[in-house]
């Protein structure tokens, strides 16, 4: 392990009896229910999170009493469990929560460097709120509309929720109220305090740092190969700031005229491999907008590179550049010194809009959904609220244009290039997708993670801006939910292709709570060169060690590997669904009915167990004609090979 | 109605011309059943046929392509894959073959050519070859074939021309030569007048099968009258009805003309916990209500159930017939998205448009309904009431909704026939009139049944695992509407329907010899078939997919017979004043003094009020009823963290299955609706990755190993090769008996039956394996029979509903037949498209 957090060290802690020890997470003495009881905390996101995830979260079903025992216990202590590290700041008594779904709960608030933790101990079983201070976007005092001296503050969270608290006003007016405590801790970057993340120091069986490293990820798609090679030309980030250190680019194209190519580029952001197909050769590359300008500015070199990247693909003499963004829009951006391909200089390549809107307009869309779905859906204009906030129609959008990306990889074995303005946003949803479709490794666990590390993390998408970790400046028009629109669009596949992926609904809820917890380093800063600067790797611990380490909880059973099956899903919006189990699953109404993936467990279980008896007949039987006549043994054998090439 | 002989008539002469003209086709193999591989009906003729066609697959069927020859019968069009294995000419005949089409289900032919669409009717002429064929049908399938450039340009018009001509839409009569198409030959007729009927469902045609109910329910206080039997009481309600037992015949006759149409209140079902459900039409107003009446009117309202009653208005809140026929239409032209008339809804309309055809508002207002009474039964001891004006529509869809929330046995393949046939069939839902098979009577359309099985499929996709009958059963039945074929429902009544086959001289044995002897029909009608004779209308593997594989948990618990009374709430309403009735409407409990029309009003009526004993509800138990509706919007709610652990303690299997009705939980049901969305794929790869779900795909690999458990088990102890040794024979039984007796034996029987096992009923509970092992048949031997004899003891209810056989239990290896020549992107084909 990297960060210094040891068990010897935890074990000084008060709340060390809490904590996962590297050995009783490894250790099969532990029961199932213990284990993930212990391992939750940090991830449970609330009480209401439990109602809603409960088909996600397996152990409160199959063994809900003890899960049931621990809320009790513990709410005997009134305390939530501490992490390592993490320390209570103020607490206070007497606090209402306004439930929208349940009414107003009176209870206990404390508020640590991590979390707020609300119980409400007059109701049984008692009310559990458990919120990451990361999730919380802005924090506002309304005013005392009362005059029996209440406060009320609202806090307006990220994940999709608004929660509102009520105490009496302090008698001590010196005495700062819990919510200004609070204020203080959710956002520790505008406070000059440090992100929990680097003070968190849980140990993990397995190392998340260590899940992607560039070179081997190229070396598994065959790269270097006569074509492409891997260049260190960005190795200090002189080149491009915002790209890995690691990039792959067309062989016959030396160092110095990448230099050239880059200038030409957005931010330096110049064509890079992303994903080579095994056998066609056709290759999925990434860039920036090209500095075209109103004079329409040509680069010789920019020309000739591209013209590498088609010709380093012998099936087609083509080259396809996707431009994410609405034609409009990409020729206004010429106004700013950018702009787009022109055919004229780019012979043999077409040019494709894809009609992407940008970062302001998703931001917008989001906040619209927020308001149709929390707290109450109105029933009767569901539908028409629904599509008024054009949520799926841009989740269609950008869905097909990566299926037309994959299409003319796939069918057409045709080379493409992808970019929108800078090349980190919409650019890396297409570019992902794309390979999520076309490559069946990126539908494993694993595969997934590096996905992420490669097309998001390393490329550059600015989750730092988009997300705003510890940042109280909460109408900064750099958020936008870009990475929650690509998981929205994961889930979309996963619906399509239930038996294609290796992980469950929960993998992606799981992945998007922690975009904000600020548990984890994975999401913190900008970029590869900034994460290098911070120590990221050193200081924090990574989402993947954490999911990698209980994989149970993330894998579905489902899953069969369909090796080079590639994915084409159907696009219409008859055809989308609005993703219920994360835009709407703090409303308990919406709690799924079933506990479904119980019946799949029962289901599985109980295959193996019939397996295992016709397989022990079948030997049986065997045995018996063979000493007898070989003729009876035939059918049962022939009979049973069809169920083996099952899942 | 049904008569028609002239048209009959008409038919017959064109045979001959027909047969002519099938002839100088195909030559040598016309006198063949098999011709090109198409299997056809006895009498069926080929018209014509088009090789080398495409035709488009679903999403169901895996996408993409298949290619074979297309044919036209007069009965449907058909398509036999390339290389679909050969018919077998002994096997009993199916309609409709897994890619085809019948002729009455087309609503309309398109053709594609090149750069055009054009409708074909049956007098235009076509100006180019057509590339492509779409026929749009009834039942919301779109079913697309693709003209190669190998297939003959002759041919390709010709069966295009054929097609157009044979379908004859919205033509009277039409029904009639097509029912004679499809079952008019000799063979066909003789086939189905030797058909047994299905003996694992209750038909509710004789008293018997309502005492089999009675009895099944528990519901003891009502008896089974006949009353009805020449329905002379009601024309339209069945011969039998159940009715309290303290109510005589002759008390009861009185009864009926206080009702509209005669539909006096009749039990339907009874919850465990002691609430029975009755439905009945409105009041007859204008009517002089005597004393004698009053007590009777009283008596058959409150059943057995002394002190409370609810009446539950189903006018108001439900939409009327117009509004579902109104809805559907608008459902069905925006899901078939008409490429003829190119006015298709743009995708980012799609949503708003869908919510302004009000389906899914329908669907909603249903099924809230049928929750609240759910609700209400499970409060325990007292009369639900359903009230329609004419309680032949939606007084069918809250009825039958409430049994498959509340009743498991609903939710099973034969219990669902049951129920259809209780509610719908035999209740006397005007089936003929609203489906509108002679397009005569377009104002009294409207696809009632259709908003039902919606709802069911609502609460299926709620319920997965708690039903035993699957989304394929629903469309299988949503389909089989629109074929004008089914006794079920080319009838508006039990009287319509028992008229035909009277005159038929079918099997129907009337209970006391009775006979209608004004027989108006033509004898030479083709006997129609039930639609639940699902072998004569699908193949097997496509039967075998209409119930799970694995079926639902059985009830932990054994049945409470109706009359435990395990529930805490009751003792709020027991203490309820005798004789309150209260009227249930947009969910508020009310006692509004004309609610029973002889109660209200002047002088004159109180005193009766004093003779009947009876006193004004008072509203002081509305509290306690409206607790029990409150209990629903509670369970909608769950009470913070631990209401997550509902499924630890001991599932109680009446507790009805409530759904979930906001807004994001209303699912479109498109498996049926958008089936034809044939602009969905946007490339031409066939992605079967997704087909079947795995789900569905894992429950029938877990049944799959069962029955290759009881193939193994029985090759080894029952079926002895004949070559054998003695000796080592009796080595084997040794065995057996050890062995195989006690570990292989009960293993492998639980599965062979593992369909939906017995109604519960109080004297021998169904869930003990141990019972049903020991007195179950050893799996190889023959299917029990049903033993119709009342007298027959305990074994009969086991029976009724019990799964036939091990080889009826056994699905296919396989769901779908791996579309060979379909193009997978890549290799491992196997694996995927199995």
């Amino acid at each position: 392990m990297e960060k210094s957090g040891s068990i010897d060290s935890l074990g000084s802690k008060r709340s060390s009896s809490r904590q996962p020890s590297v050995d009783s997470l490894s250790s099969t003495s532990t029961s199932r229910s213990d284990r993930s009881a212990q391992a939750k905390p940090p991830f449970a996101m609330s009480s209401e999170s439990v109602a809603a995830s409960a088909e996600l979260s397996p152990e409160f079903r199959v063994k809900p009493k003890p899960a049931a025992k621990q809320v009790l216990r513990d709410s005997d202590k009134e305390e939530p469990q501490l992490l390592p590290n993490e320390t209570v700041q103020d607490r206070a008594q007497d606090v209402t929560y306004f439930c929208p779904f349940i009414g107003a709960l009176r209870g206990t608030v404390t508020v640590t460097n991590y979390r707020l933790f609300f119980r409400c101990m007059d109701r049984e079983p008692s009310f559990v709120l458990d919120l990451p201070l990361g999730v919380v976007s802005r924090v506002e005092k309304i005013g005392s509309a009362s005059n029996r001296g209440d406060v009320s503050y609202g806090l307006v969270c990220k994940d999709m929720r608004n929660l509102r608290f009520a105490h009496k006003q302090m008698e001590d007016t010196l005495r700062k109220s819990i919510f200004e405590v609070l204020v203080k801790f959710a956002f520790p970057v505008s406070n000059g305090l440090q992100i929990y993340a680097y003070e968190y120091g849980q140990v993990f069986p397995e190392n998340g740092w260590k899940v992607y490293d560039a070179l081997s990820e190229y070396k598994r798609q065959g790269i270097p190969n006569e074509s492409w090679r891997i260049t260190k030309v960005n190795d200090h980030y002189e080149v491009c700031d915002t790209y890995p250190s690691t990039l792959a680019v067309p062989v016959n194209i030396p160092d110095e005229e990448l230099k050239r190519v880059a200038a030409y580029r957005a931010k330096g952001r110049m064509p890079v491999l992303s994903w080579i197909h095994p056998e066609s050769q056709a290759t999925v590359a990434r860039c920036s907008q090209p500095m075209v300008g109103v004079n329409g500015k040509r680069s010789k070199e920019d020309e000739k590179y591209l013209q590498a990247i088609m010709d380093a693909n012998a099936q087609s003499h083509k080259l396809f550049i996707f431009d994410a963004r609405p034609s409009v829009n990409a020729a206004a951006n010429k106004m700013k010194g950018g702009g787009y391909e022109s055919e004229d200089a780019y012979q043999n390549a077409e040019l494709v809009f894809l009609d992407i809107h940008n970062i302001h307009v998703m931001r917008e869309s989001l906040r619209k959904l927020k308001d149709v779905v929390y707290p109450n859906i109105e029933d009767s204009h569901w539908l028409s609220n629904l599509e008024s906030t054009h949520w799926l129609e841009h989740i269609k959008l950008i869905l097909a244009g990566a299926l037309r990306i994959a299409d003319k990889v796939e069918s057409g074995k045709t080379s493409v290039v992808v970019h929108c303005s800078d090349g980190w946003d919409r650019t890396g949803q297409l570019t992902s997708l794309a390979m999520l479709m076309l490559d069946s490794y990126y539908r494993t666990v694993r595969g997934f993670e590096v996905l992420l590390e490669k097309e998001w993390l390393s490329f550059g998408h600015r989750f730092q801006l988009r997300v705003g970790h510890g940042d109280k400046n909460h109408t900064d028009a750099d958020r936008s939910p870009v990475f929650v629109q690509f998981i929205d669009c994961v889930w979309q596949l996963t619906r399509q292709f239930p038996a294609a992926f290796e992980f469950n609904e929960y993998f992606l809820v799981t992945i998007l709570d922690h975009l904000y917890s600020c548990l984890f380093g994975t999401f913190l800063c900008n970029s590869e060169q900034q994460r290098l600067k911070e120590e990221i790797p050193k200081r924090t611990v990574s989402l993947w060690s954490y999911i990698n380490s209980q994989l149970e909880e993330f894998t579905n059973p489902f899953y069969v590997n369909y090796s080079n099956h590639v994915l084409f899903p159907v696009v219409g919006l008859r055809h989308l669904e609005l993703w219920v189990g994360y835009y709407i699953r703090w409303n308990p109404r919406m709690r799924p009915q079933e506990p479904v993936h119980q019946r799949h467990k029962e289901l599985l279980a109980k295959r193996a167990e019939l397996q295992k008896r016709v397989d022990e007949l079948q030997r049986e039987v065997t045995n018996r004609s063979a000493s007898s006549s070989s003729e009876r043994a035939g059918s049962p054998t022939r009979s049973i090979t069809p169920v083996q090439t099952f899942v | 109605m049904l008569t028609g002989s002239k048209t009959t008539f008409k038919v017959r002469q064109m045979l001959p011309d027909i047969k002519e003209r099938m002839l100088s086709q195909s030559g040598v193999h016309a006198r063949s059943r098999d011709v090109f591989g198409l299997r056809c009906l006895p009498g069926e003729c080929v018209l014509q046929r088009a090789v080398m066609v495409r035709k488009k697959l679903t999403a169901r069927e895996g996408r993409g392509w298949v290619s074979g020859t297309l044919f036209c019968t007069h009965f449907r069009v058909a398509f036999v894959p390339q290389d679909s294995p050969k018919p077998d000419d002994n096997a009993d005949p199916v309609l409709l073959g897994d890619h085809d089409v019948a002729l009455a289900s087309i609503e309309k032919v398109v053709v594609v050519g090149p750069n055009r669409t054009k409708l074909v009717t049956p007098n235009s002429s076509l100006k180019f070859t057509p590339e492509e064929l779409v026929l749009y049908c009834k039942d919301l399938q779109v079913i697309c074939f693709l003209f190669d450039r190998l297939t003959p340009d002759a041919q390709v018009i010709e069966i295009t021309y054929t097609i157009a001509k044979t379908y004859q839409p919205l033509k009277p009569g039409s029904v009639l030569s097509f029912q004679n198409a499809a079952l008019g030959s000799v063979e066909m007729k003789q086939f189905l007048s030797n058909r047994r009927r299905n003996t694992h469902m209750n038909w509710f045609e004789s008293a018997l099968d309502w005492e089999q109910e009675l009895e099944r329910c528990g519901a003891t206080g009502w008896r089974v009258s006949s009353v009805n039997d020449r329905f002379e009481m009601s024309t339209s309600l069945s011969r039998s009805i159940a009715v309290p037992q303290k109510v005589l015949d002759t008390e009861l006759k009185k009864s009926f003309a206080h009702f509209n149409e005669g539909r006096i209140p009749r039990w339907c079902w009874r919850h465990p916990r002691g609430s029975d459900l009755l439905r009945m039409a409105s009041f007859q107003n204008n009517i002089y209500h005597e004393k004698d009446d009053i007590r009777n009117l009283e008596m058959i309202l409150f059943g057995c159930q002394a002190s409370l009653c609810v009446v539950v208005e189903l006018g108001e809140e439900l939409p009327s017939p117009a509004d579902v026929q109104l809805a559907h239409s608008r459902l069905r032209a925006l899901c078939l998205g008409d490429i003829s008339t190119s006015v298709s809804v743009p995708d980012d309309k799609w949503l708003s448009t869908l919510e302004s055809t009000h389906w899914l508002d329908y669907t909603r207002a249903c099924l809230r309904k049928a929750s609240e009474v759910a609700c209400l039964l499970r409060g325990g001891h007292l009369t639900v009431a359903l009230q329609e004006a004419d309680d032949r529509d939606m007084g069918c869809v809250v009825s039958s909704l409430v049994q498959v929330m509340c009743d498991p046995h609903c939710r099973t393949q034969h219990g669902f026939q049951s129920l259809v046939q209780k509610e719908w069939v035999v209740a006397g839902h005007r089936f003929y009139s609203r489906i509108n098979y002679h397009r005569d009577n377009d104002k009294e359309e409207a696809p009632v049944f259709l908003l039902f099985l919606d709802c069911v499929w609502q609460l299926l996709s709620q319920y997965p695992s708690r039903f035993q009958l699957t989304d394929d059963f629903l469309l299988a039945l949503h389909d089989s509407i629109h074929l004008p074929l089914f006794s079920s429902f080319l009838a508006n009544c039990q009287r319509e329907r028992c008229k035909r086959s009277q005159n038929l001289g079918q099997s129907y044995t009337p209970v006391n010899g009775w006979r209608d002897m004004d027989s108006s029909s033509d004898p030479s009608d083709p006997p129609l078939p039930s639609v639940w004779d699902w072998s004569l209308q699908y193949s097997k593997h496509r039967r075998d997919r209409f119930t799970q594989p694995v079926p639902p948990t059985p009830p932990l618990q054994p049945l409470l017979n109706g009359n435990l009374n395990t529930n805490p709430d009751t003792h709020r309403l027991t203490d309820t004043i005798p004789g309150s009735v209260f009227l249930l409407s947009r969910g508020i409990f009310s006692c509004p003094a004309n609610l029973l029309p002889w109660r209200g009003g002047g002088g004159g009526s109180s005193g009766v009020y004093k003779k009947s004993h009876r006193r004004a509800a008072s509203s002081e138990n509305v509290p306690g009823l409206e607790r029990l509706l409150k209990a629903w919007a509670l369970a909608e709610f769950p009470q913070g963290l631990t209401s997550t652990s509902g499924p630890q303690g001991p599932l109680d299997p009446y507790e009805p299955l409530l759904p979930l009705l906001m807004g994001p939980c209303m699912g479109l049901w498109k498996e049926c609706y958008l089936r034809g969305a044939l602009h969905a794929q946007a490339f031409s790869h066939p992605i079967s990755a997704n087909h079947p779900h795995p789900v569905e795909r894992l429950a029938r690999e877990v049944q799959q190993l069962k029955d290759e458990l009881a193939l193994v088990s029985t090759g080894t102890d029952t079926s002895p090769p004949a070559k054998m040794a003695e000796p080592r024979r009796a080595d084997t039984n040794l065995n057996q008996n050890t062995n195989n007796g006690t570990f292989l034996f009960p293993a492998a029987r639980p599965q062979s039956a593992s369909a939906p096992r017995a109604a519960p009923r109080a004297a021998a509970p169904p869930t003990s394996t141990n019972h049903h092992t020991s007195r179950g048949p050893p799996p190889a031997s023959a299917p029990p029979s049903r033993h119709g004899h009342k007298d027959n003891g305990g074994n009969k209810h086991t029976f009724l509903f019990g799964h036939p056989s091990v080889a009826e239990a056994r699905p296919d290896q396989h769901h779908y037949p791996a579309p060979n020549n379909a193009k997978l992107p890549k290799s491992n084909g196997s694996s995927i498209a199995s």
